[in-house]
């Protein structure tokens, strides 16, 4: 079983067994490749590469707005920026490749901390991975149906192993499991501030 | 002035519609995945709010459904959207009436 990160002298340190690790790793992986995907969309046509604007500024103003992504967990990973629509999508045009790729980053750095059973984090590195694990909650939820508090609630409750069910159930677990360590983290974050 | 320094011809259209005078506003909404503790630290770290105001600022959105946490220029507001984004927090920005 997973151990609680906590404070200590050489830094924010918790354990994390093998199959959990996997289970972590195979999760940074499926969040890592909905970014991929999503990342598809700012590939630039090869004949864009000859508009003199675009090789002087990466800017191609032709195009229209870019869509939303159509996976809502995708969605939740890189939402709205605005109410007002020409502000969002002038956000999402010019500011959407750096959060992918500033994720993914986050993503892999988790992902290499899945080798060993101890972890030991300085508190930005802490920070980092509790972004990416934050991550593999909101896909989660969306894949849990998770909108508003009931709902949290309710799949909260869904914490022992022996009650699971359906695969509905083991996520719900997994999600859990993932709310608690990145909890303990935080615990262990604000403990060393002020 | 407000963060409208970046090519101006290309982004023509918003110049004409975004009026320079009036700040923008940084708004954080409520959501029901993010951890309270997570939103404190994020508040706490990111913007160096102190214990308490982090403590105010996050319960304020856990009640209200949001939260206007800051307000400044365009270009200094749309910084802190994305950082918020890069942590997983909803955030947008709009700018005061």
């Amino acid at each position: 079983m997973a151990k609680a990160f906590k404070r200590t002298s050489r830094g924010i340190a918790g354990s994390l067994h093998e199959p959990e690790r996997k289970l972590l790793r195979d999760l940074f992986d499926d969040v890592i490749t909905l970014l991929e995907e999503r990342d598809e969309i700012h590939r630039v046509d090869p004949a864009e590469d000859l508009d003199p604007l675009y090789a002087l500024t990466g800017m191609s103003p032709d195009r229209g707005p870019l869509p939303e992504p159509s996976d809502p967990a995708t969605a939740r990973l890189l939402p709205v920026a605005s109410d007002d629509e020409q502000v969002a999508n002038e956000f999402r045009r010019f500011g959407e490749q750096d959060l992918i790729a500033a994720k993914i980053g986050r993503l892999r750095e988790a992902q290499f901390l899945m080798e060993n059973t101890r972890i030991v984090l300085d508190e930005a590195a802490a920070s980092r991975f509790a972004q990416a694990l934050n991550d593999v909650r909101l896909v989660l939820s969306q894949r849990l149906g998770i909108r508003d508090e009931q709902d949290s609630e309710r799949i909260g409750q869904i914490n022992d192993a022996a009650q699971v069910q359906t695969s509905q159930d083991y996520m719900a677990l997994v999600y859990n499991l993932i709310s608690w360590v990145q909890d303990t983290i935080m615990q262990a974050l604000l403990d060393s501030e002020y | 002035m407000v963060g409208m320094t970046v090519m101006p011809e290309i982004l023509e259209e918003t110049s004409e519609q975004v009026r320079h005078d009036r700040k923008w506003r940084l708004i954080v909404w409520n959501d029901p995945v993010n951890l309270m503790s997570y939103v404190s630290y994020v508040f706490r770290s990111h913007f160096g709010f102190s214990a308490q105001k982090a403590e105010k600022l996050m319960m304020q959105v856990h009640h209200d459904g949001f939260s206007v946490v800051l307000t400044g220029s365009r270009e200094k507001i749309e910084a802190h959207v994305q950082a918020m984004h890069g942590y997983g927090l909803n955030a947008t920005m709009s700018q005061e009436a």
